[in-house]
């Protein structure tokens, strides 16, 4: 038989391989196929006659090479002949690669994972490894209130404008639409019992208690948390966080308390513009469809919400920026190698930090009733 | 004498900054040719011009025969490149690394592909307990070797090194250059290498081109020296390389 790489001619002691052609990468699958063919019967010897050869490379040889191996596994001796200087080398590559190979210690075929012991192993190792995390920042946030440095309050000062004063617009944009929502979805059940006047109670509470400070921070745990999971770990990954050590600087009293106080600072002050462009929107559907004037509003506001709501949901807006903070540079600062590592971990500062704000809340929500506020 | 790259005419300009001045080279088949010049010279981005990775102001860039331009796929099965950082993918293992040209240029099965991907990387020298590890794990050097037998994947016809040895302990270097020399002997390579190592550069390259004021001077050493250019004159008047030249020649 015979095809574009090789012909074989069948002898009664031994099998004659002609090679030929192309042997290259390209034609790895077809010369695959091609070597598959060539079965000599038992104790035949296989000559490769290699004259025909046009071109070879490394990818070509090996399938000759490992054609060889395979009849040699099954008993089957064979040789290789005929070959140009230029392209023995090619082979010679394979044969020296080879016997590196089997030099080689065999891999050792993984333990079986002990699932259990593993699982506990990495809570317990991410437990201890966080909490050494959290003290070394509580360290050295006692460390920075002692002894302040006028760099701290600087940095502290751009990190409250650009995670405070920066989201101002868009937090007042969704809570304002927000406050549109539940006005209307309120006045369409309202109306059915003729207290169409209770939408606005239920907008000034639900806003000021709950919705302001929520979006808000949910808004800045996806701004925020994230830019300084990603800011941090790429100055990881610079090994400017190392430089910082080796000159003397507390990477974490430059870095994570300026953006943990910037955050507690700022989150509160967007709560205010939240609360207001809530009853701003609740407003804007009351006075505008509803029938309810202004003033009635105003006075309905003044009646049914007291301050007390008002500091409700602000009290809450300090601990959520201090978890979206804690989380977004703790995560930031856990990146070690690659690139990869860096997504992963900002994706987990967003994703907990969200998790941790809604628990929080609702841990908030129960406080408050037991205390009857 | 084939030519396997020719550059003609390319410039390159940085706001004010003139790079290269219709700058010509052409890079002959089976040779290491070796790139030199005071740094912000040109040197990496005469390089990633010829990749197609900068878009040059003007100027024609041919590779075996086929015009490359700028964010265009190019010959890319005939050209293997080791970048500086090795520039592995971070998110994959060194096998992972290895096999991905193969799989995205051909249809062998799988076994294959990973035959001939620890093949490459047994070339490079390196072990195959290494295969399952990412990129992270390696060292400097070992990276550089991964990156090299990603490099060799698609069994190219030229080989860009863009600094094989720097950060590489002088062990390592000279393994490095040995490794360079053989896969060049042994796989019929053409190589352009930039490079700063003098040692490397008087030991292995057959070539030498020395980018100067946007244009280039190529030849063997003695034929760039015969340039008078106060930055080549110094270059190769300084201790360093005058040491290097001699033991290059002693041995």
């Amino acid at each position: 038989m015979s095809n574009a790489y090789l012909s074989i001619e069948d002898q009664p002691d031994r099998l004659v391989v002609n090679v030929k052609g192309q042997w290259v990468f390209d034609e790895v699958l077809a010369l695959e196929q091609a070597t598959a063919t060539v079965t000599p019967k038992a104790g035949q010897f296989v000559t490769f006659q290699c004259a025909g050869l046009e071109e070879i490379d490394i990818a070509g040889a090996w399938v000759l090479y490992d054609r060889s191996e395979q009849l040699s596994q099954m008993g089957i001796k064979s040789e290789m002949t005929g070959f140009k200087a230029a392209h023995f080398k090619f082979l010679q590559n394979i044969i020296d690669t080879a016997a590196i190979r089997d030099y080689e210690e065999p891999l050792k075929t993984p333990e079986r994972p002990n699932v259990l012991r593993e699982t506990f192993e990495r809570v317990g190792q991410a437990t201890a490894t966080h909490i050494e995390d959290l003290g070394e920042i509580a360290k050295s946030i006692l460390d920075g209130v002692r002894k302040p440095s006028l760099m701290m309050v600087g940095e502290t000062i751009k990190q409250v404008y650009t995670t405070g004063v920066q989201a101002i617009p868009v937090v007042m944009v969704i809570t304002f639409l927000i406050g549109i929502v539940t006005a209307h979805q309120a006045a369409g059940q309202l109306e059915k019992f003729g207290a169409m006047v209770l939408v606005v109670d239920l907008v000034s509470i639900s806003i000021t208690r709950e919705m302001g400070v929520l979006l808000a921070a949910i808004m800045v745990a996806g701004r925020s948390g994230s830019a300084f999971a990603a800011a941090l770990g790429v100055m990881k990954l610079n090994e400017e966080v190392d430089a910082m050590r080796v000159l003397g600087l507390n990477p974490n009293q430059m870095l994570v308390i300026p953006r943990i106080l910037g955050l507690v600072i700022a989150l509160p002050i967007l709560t205010i513009f939240a609360d207001i462009a809530g009853l701003a929107g609740g407003a804007l559907i009351a006075v505008g469809t509803l029938g309810i004037s202004s003033l009635q509003f105003v006075e309905r506001v003044a009646y049914s919400t007291d301050l007390v709501d008002f500091y409700v949901g602000l009290s809450k807006a300090p601990v959520f920026a201090l978890l979206i903070a804690m989380v977004g540079t703790l995560r930031g600062m856990q990146v070690k190698s690659s690139a990869e590592e860096l997504g992963l971990k900002t994706t987990q500062a967003v994703v907990q930090s969200i998790f941790l704000i809604i628990v929080a809340d609702a841990l908030f929500a129960f406080l408050f009733t037991r205390m009857g506020i | 004498m084939e030519t396997i790259i020719s550059v003609e005419n390319l410039v390159n300009r940085f706001g004010n900054q003139l790079v290269h001045d219709r700058l010509c080279l052409d890079v002959h088949r089976d040779e290491i040719l070796g790139v030199v010049g005071g740094s912000g010279s040109g040197k990496s981005v005469l390089m990633r011009s010829i990749l197609g990775l900068q878009k040059p102001k003007s100027g024609t860039i041919t590779v075996l025969g086929q015009k490359i331009k700028y964010h265009q796929p190019g010959p890319s099965r005939c050209w293997g490149v080791l970048f500086q950082g090795g520039a592995l993918l971070s998110g994959l293992t060194v096998q992972e690394n290895v096999e991905l040209p193969i799989a995205l240029h051909s249809d062998m099965p799988v076994e294959t592909r990973h035959e001939l991907a620890s093949l490459k990387l047994l070339m490079t020298g390196l072990s195959l307990s290494v295969a399952d590890k990412y990129p992270s794990e390696l060292s400097g050097g070992m990276r550089k070797r991964v990156s090299l037998a990603r490099a060799l994947a698609l069994e190219p016809r030229i080989l860009f090194l863009d600094e094989p040895t720097a950060g590489l302990d002088p062990i390592a270097a000279t393994e490095f250059d040995e490794l360079i020399t053989y896969l060049h002997d042994n796989l019929d390579l053409t190589i352009m290498m930039i490079t700063h190592d003098v040692d490397s550069l008087f030991g292995i390259c057959d070539r030498i081109a020395v980018l100067v004021d946007g244009g280039v001077v190529v030849g063997s050493v003695d034929e760039v020296l015969e340039f008078d250019h106060p930055w080549i004159k110094s270059y190769f008047g300084v201790p360093r390389t005058q040491r290097a030249r001699r033991s290059a020649g002693k041995s």
